[in-house]
């Protein structure tokens, strides 16, 4: 019997789901661990460096600026400097960690990653990121409860969600014969395809759904099921039939033709189709995953005007402009009531507010096999280094 | 002034000092520190300690000789295209550029001005699986419908070829530059062909262009990981990818700074042993 | 070989070995011409993209020609402050590696010393180690010394490897030149310094420029060595690395052509002015 799971026990799951993940964050949480920068600066600086993945805010697709930015610049003079350089959370944190393990920062005040992989909470327990100035978040109230406590910052001291996201097959229908691909098993055997499949980089997103296509349950990851996953990918490497990993870059390729279809993330395929009109996304059959990324600020980030913007972004209008405008899952209340406004249609679209077939089909990946080292090794392994 | 005049010895080392002290400190320290960490343990999350662990050195040719050996493969491929291909232009340059030799040689180094990705992007888009010249082919019946370039390893190493062309094609225009005609005269003066002529005249005085022009593609183009990621699919990963993905994602600075001193010890025999092979030592400068 | 081909010189070759002969001389040429449209439809790939207007994000078929790329070149912010670090470490290492590797390319040529050998393998070393070893090692270094990465480091291994190519190119110049000339000037009673500066570097002056070309050809090219180093700090080859992901504008066509124009046009002036001054100079 297949129990529905609203979206609330989703993501209640998903917080409580990584016990292994916790331990460091939650002690590093009540030792006061990381850096606590705000005390007494409670000036709004000119700038803020915010990095984030692409297709990730509401960007207007024909002029090309960001409404909610440049609401947040009118109402209190900061100009936020967008940078879409985030393609991989390992990428990321490979390229962070050597200032900060110094204690210097990364140019950056912002960064986003995401809660199934182990960096949210490695960067805690690092003592790497800032805490945020609440006092300047009162619209912290708005947190979805379900994402109040995750097992990595328990008290949500340095972080906050910026959306959450599902995973699934993107296909360009032109190629696929009109239909989307919506199996796993087709998109990883089917030679039609060969050599213009991609997977995602991220190890949680990818293995979720080749576990499920395998009928294992990725929610409690052991080393066989493991196991059987790697070597099924490996055997379509081996084959010719994955051309590569991305981690956003599957849109340039996805959009030019050069895929017939790929592992991607919900909100992409949205923005993409002014580019190609024949793209699509659809979970897979056998089942996809789904995510929350997080906002944090890296050491020397500018706590008061960061926290400043998140409050702004945690308003329910901003947050529904945000949310509808690149098509991912807000973690705000009340979006819902305003989305309405923006666009009625958006309300039926599950892919901003999913409905319960569709929350019945994700899962979250185990939070404890997400830090796994020798997992992370044998998938590291598997993309080829 | 004086004092150089009466120390006339010293004159040398004055000059050398600032540019040799600048490459101790930042090459010849460096390798030492990359040396240093390659005999290293541990892991990122607990930190690393020295402790000879040469086992890292037999750890990198075990898991990823199949990674090193393709390099070699692929930029031995590169090299020698590159060498076919550059020869016969380099060498009509030099025979009929008359007096725009310098502007032709331009011509060749011209794509060396166009930034090294930006025109690996541009085979991206020449290359394209939905691009004129697939179409093209596809439609002249050369190629069956799902034939494509990208993410094969004929597009890595032609995006090689292409990159490292230069570096080929100088060193060889600046050795058949040199050839004095008139023993190619005096060749077929004594009823050599032309064929002859070049074979037994040309070709072996224009060895060591060669020899410079295949060092300088090859040893660079073995350690290459661009073209491998924007060209090719994870079948055709080069060791460059591997030492890059260690150093700046997996953090495993260990295991990446062995893997490096691994590729250059391979480099080194290879050169060693094509040296011998070629029978000249005499390298650039 | 057959009588028919051309052989013995003085005697009149046939027909057919004419025939050969002609095709023999023009398919070198073909063959150049092949060549050379093989090394520059890339190019012209570049630079007609960057009249491109593309419809979505991604500049990769033609859509149609504009000059609104041109016109708006620093729409973006984050690429036009790339292109900026760039020229300036450009500028900045091609100056410092020029003067450094002039001065070793000078001692190397002009005296004999102890050590001219082992100094001569040592200033070819970076040369002959892979990018990604020299990127990686100076990373390693700049860890140990708890260092930040950022605009110095990577001036610093810009610098560093532009030396071992100055010293070549300078060699170069240097080992075809014509000391009588400064003994001639010694003879007219000028000092050292005095010849140097009015006979030997107005001569060697080309060598130094092509030189300092190249440095800031290569700086401005570098991608691998500087991703190793570069902290949080963008240049023009990273931008592009990181925007091919995402879609590149077609501004980093316009100034990817933009700097190629310019490059090829200052190397094609150096040439056009070294003929001039050799057909000026007594023979």
């Amino acid at each position: 019997m297949t129990e529905t799971l609203t979206r609330r026990d989703l993501l209640e799951r998903a917080a409580l789901g990584g016990v292994a993940l916790s331990l460091p964050g939650f002690l590093a949480a009540c030792g006061g661990g990381g850096k606590s920068s705000s005390g007494g600066k409670k000036e709004l600086a000119d700038k803020l460096r915010f990095s984030n993945w692409q297709l990730y805010i509401d960007r207007d697709p024909k002029t090309k600026k960001i409404p909610s930015l440049e609401e947040f610049r009118q109402k209190t003079g900061v100009k936020v400097a967008y940078f879409e350089d985030i393609t991989d959370n390992a990428i990321l944190f490979g390229k962070i960690q050597r200032p900060l393990s110094q204690g210097e920062g990364v140019g950056r005040d912002i960064i986003v990653m995401t809660d199934n992989t182990r960096f949210p909470g490695l960067l805690i327990s690092k003592g790497w990121v800032e805490k945020l100035d609440k006092d300047a978040i009162p619209n912290i109230k708005n947190l979805q409860p379900a994402l109040a406590h995750p097992s990595f910052d328990p008290n949500r001291e340095y972080s906050l969600p910026w959306q959450s996201y599902l995973t699934g097959i993107a296909s360009n229908t032109q190629l696929t014969g009109g239909k989307p691909v919506t199996s796993v098993d087709v998109l990883l055997e089917d030679p039609k395809y060969k050599g213009k499949v991609t997977l995602l980089t991220e190890m949680a997103d990818t293995i979720s759904l080749v576990m499920q296509a395998n009928g294992d349950d990725p929610t409690k990851v052991d080393d066989a099921s493991f196991e059987k996953a790697i070597k099924r990918i490996q055997k379509a490497v081996d084959s010719g039939q994955i051309r590569g990993f991305t981690g956003n870059e599957y849109t340039a390729p996805l959009a030019k033709g050069d895929l017939a279809c790929c592992f991607s993330w919900s909100g992409d395929v949205v923005q993409l189709v002014p580019s190609n009109k024949n793209l699509t996304w659809n979970l897979p059959d056998s089942g996809g995953d789904i995510a929350t990324d997080n906002m944090l600020i890296p050491t020397g980030g500018d706590v008061f005007t960061v926290s400043t913007l998140m409050n702004f972004v945690y308003d329910p209008k901003i947050a529904a402009q945000i949310s509808v405008g690149c098509s991912y899952i807000s973690p705000v209340k009340g979006v819902k009531e305003e989305a309405a406004k923006i666009d009625p249609k958006s309300l039926e679209n599950p892919l901003i507010f999913p409905d319960e077939e569709t929350l019945s089909n994700v899962v979250i990946f185990d939070a404890e096999a997400a830090r796994n080292q020798d997992y992370i090794g044998k998938w590291q392994a598997l993309l080829g280094a | 002034m004086a004092f150089l005049h009466r120390h006339r010895w010293l004159t040398p080392y004055l000059l050398l000092a600032p540019g040799v002290a600048w490459l101790a400190v930042f090459f010849a320290v460096p390798m030492g520190f990359l040396a240093y960490q390659s005999l290293q343990a541990g892991t990122f999350e607990f930190g690393y300690s020295f402790s000879w662990a040469w086992i890292n050195y037999w750890d990198a040719i075990d898991r990823y000789h199949e990674q090193l050996i393709r390099s070699f493969l692929y930029a031995g491929l590169a090299t020698l295209i590159a060498l076919v291909v550059s020869y016969p232009l380099v060498y009509w340059i030099a025979s009929r550029g008359g007096r725009w030799k310098n502007l032709f040689l331009l011509a060749i180094i011209a794509p060396f001005f166009v930034t090294y990705l930006i025109r690996t992007l541009a085979w991206q888009t020449i290359l394209a699986d939905n691009g004129v010249v697939l179409d093209t082919m596809r439609t002249l019946g050369l190629v069956g419908d799902d034939f494509r370039f990208l993410a094969t390893s004929t597009a890595v190493v032609a995006g090689i070829t292409y990159n490292f062309f230069p570096f080929m094609a100088l060193p060889l225009y600046v050795s058949l530059e040199q050839i004095d005609h008139r023993l190619i005269e005096a060749a077929q003066d004594l009823y050599a062909s032309r064929l002859q002529a070049f074979l037994r005249v040309t070709l072996p005085l224009s060895l060591p262009g060669i020899f410079a022009g295949t060092l300088l593609t090859f040893i660079p183009a073995a350690g290459d990981f661009i073209n491998a990621q924007l060209l090719g699919s994870p079948r055709q990963t080069m060791i460059g990818n591997v030492i890059q993905s260690k150093f700046l994602q997996l953090i495993d600075y260990p295991a990446a700074a062995a893997l490096s001193f691994v590729l250059m010890g391979a480099i080194l025999v290879a050169v060693g042993l094509y040296a011998r092979a070629l029978g000249t030592e005499k390298l650039t400068g | 070989m057959s009588v028919a081909v051309e052989g013995v010189r003085g005697s009149r070759p046939g027909a057919l070995a004419r025939a050969f002969r002609f095709a023999g001389h023009h398919v070198l040429t073909a063959y150049a011409a092949l060549a050379f449209a093989y090394l520059l439809v890339p190019i012209a790939i570049v630079v007609l993209f960057s009249f491109n207007h593309p419809k979505g994000r991604f500049n990769y078929i033609w859509e149609g020609f504009t000059l609104d790329n041109w016109r708006h070149w620093n729409a973006y912010e984050e690429l036009t402050s790339a292109m900026k670090i760039s020229l300036e470490i450009g500028a900045i290492s091609s100056v410092a590696a020029t003067a450094l590797g002039t001065l070793i390319a000078l001692a190397l040529v002009r005296y004999g010393f102890r050590g001219r050998g082992a100094t001569n393998l040592f200033i070819f070393l970076p040369m002959s180690t892979p990018e990604i070893v020299l990127g990686a090692s100076l990373l390693a270094l700049f860890l140990n010394l708890r260092f930040a990465t950022g605009f110095l480091t990577i001036l610093i291994a810009h610098i560093m490897f532009n030396v071992s190519y100055v010293v070549v190119t300078v060699k170069a110049r240097l080992v075809g030149f014509d000391r009588h000339l400064e003994e001639a000037a010694m003879d007219l009673g000028a000092n050292e310094w005095t010849t140097f500066r009015k006979v030997t570097l107005p001569l060697i002056a080309p060598g130094i420029l092509a030189a300092a070309l190249l440095a800031f050809a290569l700086s401005v090219d570098d991608f691998v060595i500087t991703y190793f180093n570069s902290g949080s700090t963008t240049t023009f080859p990273l931008f592009v690395w990181g925007a091919a992901a995402r879609g590149a504008p077609p501004q980093v066509n316009v100034m990817g052509t933009v700097i190629f124009v310019v490059a090829l046009s200052l190397m094609a002036i150096n040439i056009l002015l070294q003929r001039r001054r050799e057909g000026r100079a007594p023979p």
